[in-house]
């Protein structure tokens, strides 16, 4: 083999591996890694100049037009409250209590983000559609089939993320997101 | 043998180095610009595209919201700067905010940070300066979004909002 051959193979070699590679990377979720409570992952950086690249790139391939923490806060969860993937033929009920912020909904996305069809015509669970006792305590169903209650139906997809917004959080979340506490995800069984 | 692949393997690595960065750096621009073009497509330049309610049968922007009325501008301000006036939705969430070519956050004002008063921002690069009345937000790149996010709850209010925000206006110059 000629010297420039072996060049060429290993250029060639680094070009397709290094983008392959970010690639992998930037699919790999809309957390920065930076903060988790619970199944909950959030960045603090995200939408600013603060950003690393790969955050920024995560953020526009998962999160397009995210806004700063200050704005609003994008807390997703890929997993039950206890590890195990989200799967759209199973049952969750989630549940939680008051949060701290002006206002809050919970979405159901699958893919890199996408609305999941479904005969319900329904995505997400605003504060507004929970009731909530003396206690500020709530809770809705997440499910491929209609439910009594608020319910969030999965389409029966083979995987889904919530993402949970929180607009004009308060300071300390903002500060300290890992100790928020944010809802719990119970998983009640699968098709 | 393998001192003659010593130096052309140490190439290939700064090479995979180089080409990780260029594709992380790339991902912002090329989405964005994707993005633009999509509004693009549904309205002139410096001009408000508003949108209905997002359901999964007409979503274009990843992880959109189904509960915020959203409309969207592709600004441009290398013939002079944008105005942007957004009319205020009394008693509900409202931001506008303003992302530049790489997808960063030039500005974000709330019903909170007006106090309910309509928000008036003029996008201008450098050498550009604000008529009086706006508050300048300067850019860092000739080309970006501005986005309007209304919450919509009940989702009875649409057509009320709806009408509210078709009052705003996003016009250059």
């Amino acid at each position: 083999m000629k010297t420039w051959h072996r060049f060429a193979a290993c250029i060639a070699l680094g070009l397709v591996g290094g983008a392959a590679f970010a690639v992998h990377q930037v699919r790999g979720g809309l957390s920065d890694g930076l903060a988790s409570s619970g199944p909950w992952e959030t960045g603090k950086s995200f939408g600013t100049v603060d950003a690393n690249a790969l955050t920024r790139a995560k953020v526009a391939l998962s999160g397009l037009l995210a806004l700063p923490a200050k704005e609003a806060m994008y807390f997703t969860a890929k997993n039950d409250s206890d590890g195990r993937a989200l799967d759209g033929r199973c049952n969750y009920v989630v549940h939680g209590g008051t949060l701290d912020g002006r206002w809050w909904s919970i979405t159901l996305y699958e893919g890199e983000g996408w609305l999941v069809k479904n005969a319900a015509n329904r995505w997400s669970i605003p504060a507004s559609a929970v009731a909530t006792d003396a206690q500020g305590r709530w809770s809705f169903t997440v499910s491929p089939n209609a439910q009594s209650g608020s319910w969030l139906p999965t389409g029966s997809v083979d995987a889904f993320d919530l993402t949970l917004r929180l607009y004009h959080p308060a300071a300390d979340i903002i500060k300290n997101p890992e100790k928020a506490q944010l809802p719990i995800i119970d998983r009640k069984g699968c098709a | 043998m393998m001192r003659r692949w010593l130096f052309p393997i140490v190439v290939g690595g700064l090479v995979a180095w180089g080409a990780y960065q260029a594709t992380l750096l790339a991902t912002p621009y090329a989405l964005m610009q994707a993005a633009m073009k999509k509004i693009g497509d549904r309205g002139p330049e410096n001009q408000f595209a508003f949108s209905p309610m997002t359901t999964a049968a007409n979503q274009t922007i990843v992880r959109p919201s189904p509960d915020l009325a959203y409309a969207a501008c592709a600004f441009n301000v290398s013939k002079g700067p944008v105005l942007v006036d957004v009319q205020p939705v009394p008693d509900h969430y409202w931001s506008v905010s303003i992302f530049d070519a790489r997808t960063d956050v030039a500005a974000v004002r709330s019903d909170r940070d007006t106090k309910g008063a309509p928000a008036r921002l003029a996008l201008i690069k450098q050498g550009q300066t604000a008529p009086a009345g706006y508050e300048p937000v300067r850019v860092g790149y000739d080309r970006g979004l501005v986005l309007i996010r209304i919450l919509v709850a009940p989702a009875s209010t649409f057509p009320t909002i709806d009408a509210i925000r078709r009052k705003s206006t996003c016009k250059q110059v």
